[in-house]
């Protein structure tokens, strides 16, 4: 940059600052920016303090049943070696009953812990529960169950710093630079302006700078004061937030850059604002909108419905099996009628239902996912025509809400899972009953250290290309712009 | 002003003149508004956005309704194909409940995708609906979906304020007002000449969205199980709620334009109460309805369920309450054995422990659907001063997609529940002799699949008064207020 560019940029810059000092309502719309910012945040922390104590009670829960079922498991244990044995529990009370209590009297409690900026974006927290109980029954049985809440709340969208920085900052920033140009060529000041300048076209740059930098600064600010008021001055110095401060700064300087190349095509300040207005609906509203109808469209969710007749039917076809190889043993042997409703065969009929049950619903679930992950696939790659849906989905994925931790999650459950049918299936299999040292051994569901500390947030690179790549046509039009208008001055 | 041609009028000017005003302003301002070419065009892009949501929606609906019927045959199939079993392992093996789809749902999807889309009905224990669409969608999902209401509800008020704006300050920034109040206009007729002009564009923009609903009702709607007349009637009240909700923004508008310094003011200031309607309330009421109501977390709600469930015997025989209705039971019938019961003492305590678990569920479940109703109820409170948390309560239940009508379909499945219980306790009651019974698929086939009839559009009015009431009083504050700004109108 040459020092004669430079020094016509910052005078603009000073120039401009001087009048924004005095106006009154720029004052106010970069007020009711940080308030609302900081009450989004506000809204952020009271959400993940919900989410952490619905964690505790999950986690509270599993700890008492777990103790329950030990006092139980020793008071039998106990009646056995003094010869007086306790009443024998049904099969699905028996903390001895290895096919009964990983299904659910022992269920473990998986949890996915608010990430640490997690006050940031709600994204799918409100939808997807931060505690699951992991059982030995197909995934139909646990998987899906969700927190309460209010399904029009849901359906409001809470309060975050992600929406208010998609939907409003950009709508202080347009009201801020739409008229740079316009606006002075209605006053009559913008001849003068130019005359005065040695470098006209960057002197208007600076200008437009100083506008555009009052309520990205501010947002900043903001955000920063939020995040250390309501997380800890810490979660300031973590990737997480660097990534945070980029987003929204490329978002803020897309939305600047589309100002001030409306105001180069040299057009009144009613048409600017109509333009940005109508681009402001098309890029947050409609477009968002247009590209999940026509993912949804293109690839349908797969009705999770199918899952759970399919679990029902691999259950009664198991039933079935395990009726006829009662019927043929009974024949075979000479026997009476079939051996039903014992705790024996209650617990084989269990194994058996449930395993089948899981073979079908594992199966599904793949061809479900599968399906998901392209419709999603999908939309992603139109949301490249939406800075808006790209920022938002970024903010997501920084506040750990998005979709890639999620899917984290669930991968840790299906590898869980496993573990977790072996260690209680095995022994069903076995006839083996359970032990206080089986109690001691049961798998446990940890989560991993670098959820708990805060991961550096992967795969933004591309969202925030998307974003950056129109602000820098845009930016490159409206220097033209402003070129242009620098030109007719001398003209 | 030049093609409008008016004679002086008096102060006192008879009815017929003063109309006579009315009537050339409006035609005034349609003609101008019809002229803008701008105007034009964006309302046949809005136009064509609600055309293209509606076809979504009968799209995205049709395929629903498919899937759900066909997981409604599936699981009646599953239930009837069951081998011969005790009835009470039949009633934990339970039935699906699978709620159907409201076919205005395809205008208004509403909170259908928060709710989920079945209910399984197993013994003892009434269950939440689950699946909800949303969770399957995506974080992007969440920025919303195309729908007619979305449209109608978030992009119709813009165009009415793009159409208004510049109602009175436009023709005051022109010269035109001085002109047309110095040959004697009462503001008071203007003002009604213009409301006509943008009402009947609103008009003409919901006309083609409400004429396309239609159609797609007449191909949607299965009368066999829904009622054609009651799904108009529904939809008419639908198409009157938007039109008061958008005619409001006419008023709104058309006051705003009359008192602002000039065009530009008008502008923000529309806009930026467009702005808080539709985006900042909805928000912040829920944020408010949240703090001022909160609900139990799903482990409280079910802890306390079961702490009331802890009272009751279940499967428990040696339960306080189990041994004391087996007492009562003997003595009634005057045995002292179980064994010499004439009936089946199991069937009995099934059938009691369920009747216990019914009131606790229904206090329970009615507690949870109160504070649910408290919530909506204060979200929809400031209604009259942003219509848009009057406006969709009103447009969701009169779709068939609001809290309300989703409880009544899980009342109604309870009772499914409730009645395939009392009818294999029954079985039990009267045919188990022995811990060996098994009954078979006649049994099965006798307990019917569950079969869930809609309210009618009685039942939206009813839960919506409230919210009818914020609506109207947003017209008549804004009417009030178009009248206001029109008494303080000044010519330059």
């Amino acid at each position: 940059m040459s020092s004669g560019f430079s020094s016509a940029f910052f005078a603009g810059v000073r120039f401009e600052a001087r009048m924004m000092r005095r106006d009154g309502a720029i004052w106010f719309a970069l007020i009711a920016l940080a308030g609302v910012a900081l009450f989004a945040l506000a809204m952020g922390a009271a959400r993940v303090a919900a989410q952490q104590a619905a964690i505790a009670g999950a986690r509270a829960d599993e700890t008492q049943r777990l103790t329950n079922l030990q006092k139980m498991l020793a008071q039998l244990q106990q009646g056995d070696a003094q010869g007086k044995p306790a009443q024998e529990p049904p099969p699905y009370r028996d903390p001895r009953n290895a096919a009964f209590m990983g299904g659910g009297p022992a269920a473990a409690v998986a949890a996915l812990a608010p990430a640490p900026l997690a006050l940031v974006a709600t994204g799918q927290s409100d939808l997807l529960p931060p505690a699951v109980r992991v059982t030995t029954g197909s995934k139909d049985s646990f998987l899906f169950a969700d927190e309460i809440d209010n399904p029009a709340n849901l359906m409001s969208g809470a309060t975050d710093l992600a929406f208010v920085i998609v939907f409003v900052y950009p709508l202080v920033i347009l009201a801020m630079a739409f008229n740079l140009l316009a606006g002075e060529r209605e006053q009559g000041t913008l001849a003068m302006n130019l005359a005065s300048a040695r470098r006209p076209s960057a002197a208007l740059a600076g200008k437009l700078a100083a506008r555009v930098a009052a309520p990205i600064t501010g947002t900043l600010l903001a955000a920063a004061a939020g995040v250390w008021i309501f997380a800890g001055w810490e979660r300031l110095a973590t990737p997480g937030f660097a990534a945070l401060a980029v987003a929204v700064l490329l978002y803020g300087l897309f939305w600047a850059a589309l100002a001030a190349a409306v105001d180069g095509l040299g057009r009144s300040s009613a048409f600017n604002a109509l333009a940005l207005i109508g681009a402001w609906v098309a890029i947050t509203m409609i477009l968002p909108a247009a590209i999940n109808s026509l993912a949804a469209f293109a690839h349908p969710a797969p009705s999770r419905i199918d899952m759970v007749l399919a679990a029902r039917a691999a259950s009664t076809d198991a039933d079935k099996a395990r009726d006829a190889s009662l019927s043929r043993y009974a024949d075979e042997h000479g026997g009476g009628g079939k051996p039903t409703g014992g705790p024996q065969e209650m617990t084989l009929r269990r194994l058996a239902t449930q395993e089948a049950a899981f073979q079908r619903v594992e199966a599904i679930i793949a061809e479900h996912d599968a399906q998901l992950a392209r419709q999603r696939e999908m939309a992603d790659r139109l949301g490249y025509l939406s800075p808006a849906y790209l920022t938002y989905s970024t903010l997501a994925d920084i506040a750990g809400s998005g979709e890639a931790r999620y899917r984290a999650f669930l991968d840790r459950i299906r590898a869980f899972h496993v573990d977790w049918r072996d260690f209680f299936l095995s022994r069903a299999k076995a006839g083996a009953s359970l032990t206080a040292q089986d109690y001691a051994a049961m798998p446990k569901f940890t989560q991993a250290d670098e959820e708990l500390v805060g991961p550096a947030p992967a795969g933004l690179g591309g969202p925030l290309i998307g974003v950056a790549l129109p602000m820098l046509i845009l930016a490159a039009l409206a220097l033209r712009g402003y070129r242009r208008a620098a030109l007719k001055r001398r003209q | 002003m030049s093609d409008l041609v008016l004679a002086p009028l008096s102060a006192t000017a008879p009815t017929k003149s003063r109309w006579r005003v009315v009537r050339a302003v409006a035609a005034k301002e349609w003609l101008e508004l019809f002229r803008d070419r701008r105007l034009v065009w964006l309302c046949a892009f809005v136009v064509a956005l609600m055309l293209a949501a509606l076809a979504f929606g009968y799209v995205e609906n049709a395929r629903v309704l498919r899937e759900r019927d066909a997981a409604a045959q599936a699981d009646r199939e599953l239930w009837t194909g069951q081998s011969a079993k005790n009835p009470h392992a039949a009633a934990h093996f339970g039935q699906y409940a699978f709620k159907p789809l409201s076919p205005l749902a395809l205008a208004d999807p509403g909170v259908d995708a928060y709710v989920g889309s079945a209910v399984w009905l197993e013994a003892h224990k009434q269950n939440e609906i689950q699946f909800k669409q949303a969770r399957d969608g995506g974080v992007g999902a969440r920025l919303g979906s195309l729908s007619l209401a979305f449209i109608l509800q978030t992009i119709a008020p813009l165009i009415v304020i793009l159409m208004g704006f510049a109602s009175f300050s436009g023709e005051r920034e022109s010269g035109t007002l001085k002109q047309l109040l110095s040959v004697g206009a009462r503001p008071r007729d203007i003002l009604a000449g213009k409301a006509m002009a943008l009402i009947g564009a609103i008009f003409a923009l919901l006309a083609p969205a409400f004429v396309g609903a239609a159609l797609a009702l007449v191909f949607f709607v299965d009368r066999e199980r829904l009622s054609l007349a009651d799904q108009f009637i529904r939809l008419g009240a639908l198409g009157a709620a938007h039109a008061a909700y958008l005619a409001g923004f006419a008023f709104l508008a058309l006051g705003v334009s009359a008192l602002a310094r000039n065009s530009r003011a008008a502008l923000v200031t529309l806009l930026a109460f467009w702005l808080v309607n539709s985006f900042l309330a909805p928000r912040l009421a829920t944020d408010a309805a949240r703090a001022l109501t909160p609900t139990p977390s799903w482990q409280a709600f079910r802890a306390g369920i079961a702490q009331d469930k802890a009272k009751t015997f279940g499967h428990d025989e040696s339960h306080p309450a189990f041994i004391a209705f087996r007492d009562e039971t003997l003595k009634k019938y005057g045995v002292s054995r179980i064994e010499d019961l004439p009936v089946s003492f199991r069937g009995l305590a099934l059938r009691k422990d369920d009747e216990a678990g019914y009131a606790i569920f229904d206090r329970h479940f009615g507690a949870l659907q109160s504070a649910f109703d408290r919530q909506d109820a204060l979200r929809a409170a400031p209604g009259f001063l942003f219509p848009l948390l009057a406006l969709r309560p009103i447009s969701m239940a009169f779709s068939g997609v609001d809290s309300r009508s989703q409880f009544d379909f899980a009342t109604a499945a309870e009772a499914h529940r409730r009645d395939i219980q009392n009818q294999v306790s029954d079985n039990l009651i009267h045919f188990a002799h022995d811990n060996s019974y098994v009954a078979g698929p006649e049994l099965w086939r006798k307990i019917a699949s569950f079969a869930y009839r809609a309210p009618g559009a009685g039942f939206a009015l009813g839960y919506s008064a409230l919210a009818i009431v914020g609506l109207l009083g947003w017209l008549a504050l804004a009417c009030a207020f178009a009248l206001f700004a029109a008494r303080r109108l000044r010519p330059v």
